[in-house]
């Protein structure tokens, strides 16, 4: 093999990893929240991509606030500038939303395309994508119970730790039940491109908490089509965020 | 020598000025309750015969109470109560006649007028 040609497979298999990779972060994007000048704002984005929220906003579906007992408060998505924030009408315990994010579909190795099967009949990947976040904003009396329309959540098991490094259990539930085998980081935000740890039979997985400061856990599942002549899949991704204190000034 | 002294001193401001910038003030309560702090936005809940105060300070700098509005949901047995407060005089806002019973849990949301500005935080009673 000369020198021209391994240099040109060179190229190219760069080439193909770089497609690759631009696949996964074209899926790996997802909402969660997080505070800006003190206010709770949803974010769309990874890793240090904090995105274009504002225009995507028609597409969220549902912002939702819970109260110490996990029932539904009042809580309403609203644009300040370039952000949305998100107010509750009284102090929540939690907060949640879901926004479908379309259908995409790709030949091959193609480009993903915001068409459906219709659309693409010889795509050979069509998935509806849906993205859906949890935050934690007070103190947990009890577990947090699945909620309504986020068919995928991630929970927290047992008592969140104090401080960074300590191991944390979390369960990913499907429709409410545990699910083996979702696709979960530690930190979307920081470390986004973290080796994916799958979930056990029971659901769980373990995890020392990363930050002492915002932590945004990330779980992948492609579940199947509630709609197979649309698309053949669907892409759900769920964050978890909460935060660990500082210590004090 | 003099030249190393005028070195150690700078470096010695330069080291001592990030705890002084990065403090928000006191942390401590200045009414007899208890205080929760929530970035630099300090809460302080006072129970007492007559009702429940809560005073907000930002910065070390008391806020308006008149500017703002306060809301607390008080949970206790399952059960939520909302509570809006009436804005007193300086940082003071007021619950006449409410009670917090041991092992409520009390959300506090302050919002500003203004800005429709949210700062809030979480009690737990002792």
């Amino acid at each position: 093999m000369t020198t021209v040609t391994a240099f040109r497979r060179s190229v190219c298999a760069a080439a193909v990893a770089a497609t690759m990779a631009m696949s996964v972060a074209a899926d790996a994007h997802g909402i969660w929240f997080a505070q800006r000048a003190k206010q709770l704002a949803l974010i769309y984005g990874v890793g240090s991509d904090d995105l274009d929220m504002v225009k995507r906003l028609p597409q969220v579906e549902s912002v939702t606030a819970y109260d110490a007992e996990y029932r539904p408060i009042t809580a309403t998505a609203r644009v300040a500038g370039p952000i949305v924030l998100v107010d509750a009408d009284v102090q929540p315990t939690l907060v949640a939303a879901v926004m479908p994010y379309g259908v995409w579909s790709r030949v091959g190795d193609g480009e993903f395309e915001k068409k459906t099967l219709q659309e693409m009949p010889n795509a050979t990947v069509s998935t509806k994508n849906v993205k859906y976040a949890v935050s934690i904003q007070g103190s947990l009396a009890k577990p947090i119970p699945a909620l309504a329309g986020h068919s995928l959540q991630i929970v927290p098991v047992g008592t969140i730790p104090a401080t960074l490094g300590t191991p944390l259990t979390y369960r990913v539930l499907y429709m409410g039940a545990p699910l083996a085998g979702a696709r979960v980081i530690n930190d979307m935000v920081n470390d986004p491109d973290a080796k994916e740890v799958l979930t056990g039979a029971d659901g769980t997985v373990i995890l020392p908490v990363r930050n002492q400061g915002l932590n945004v856990i990330r779980a992948v599942y492609d579940g199947p089509s509630d709609q197979p002549t649309l698309y053949r899949q669907m892409e759900h991704t769920a964050t978890l965020a909460f935060t660990l204190a500082h210590a004090p000034e | 020598m003099k030249r190393t002294l005028t070195i150690f001193s700078g470096l010695t401001l330069i080291f001592a000025l990030p705890a002084a910038i990065l403090a928000h003030g006191s942390t401590h309560a200045q009414h007899g309750g208890v205080v929760q702090m929530n970035g630099e936005t300090l809460f302080e809940l006072v129970r007492a015969p007559a009702g429940v105060s809560l005073y907000v300070t930002d910065e070390d700098e008391p806020v308006t109470a008149g500017s703002m509005t306060a809301r607390l949901s008080v949970t206790v047995g399952g059960q939520r109560r909302d509570v809006a407060m009436v804005a007193g005089k300086g940082n003071q806002f007021f619950a006449k006649g409410l009670t917090l019973p041991k092992g409520a849990s009390v959300g506090v949301l302050v919002i500003n007028k203004a800005s429709q500005a949210r700062y809030g935080t979480t009690f737990a009673i002792k």
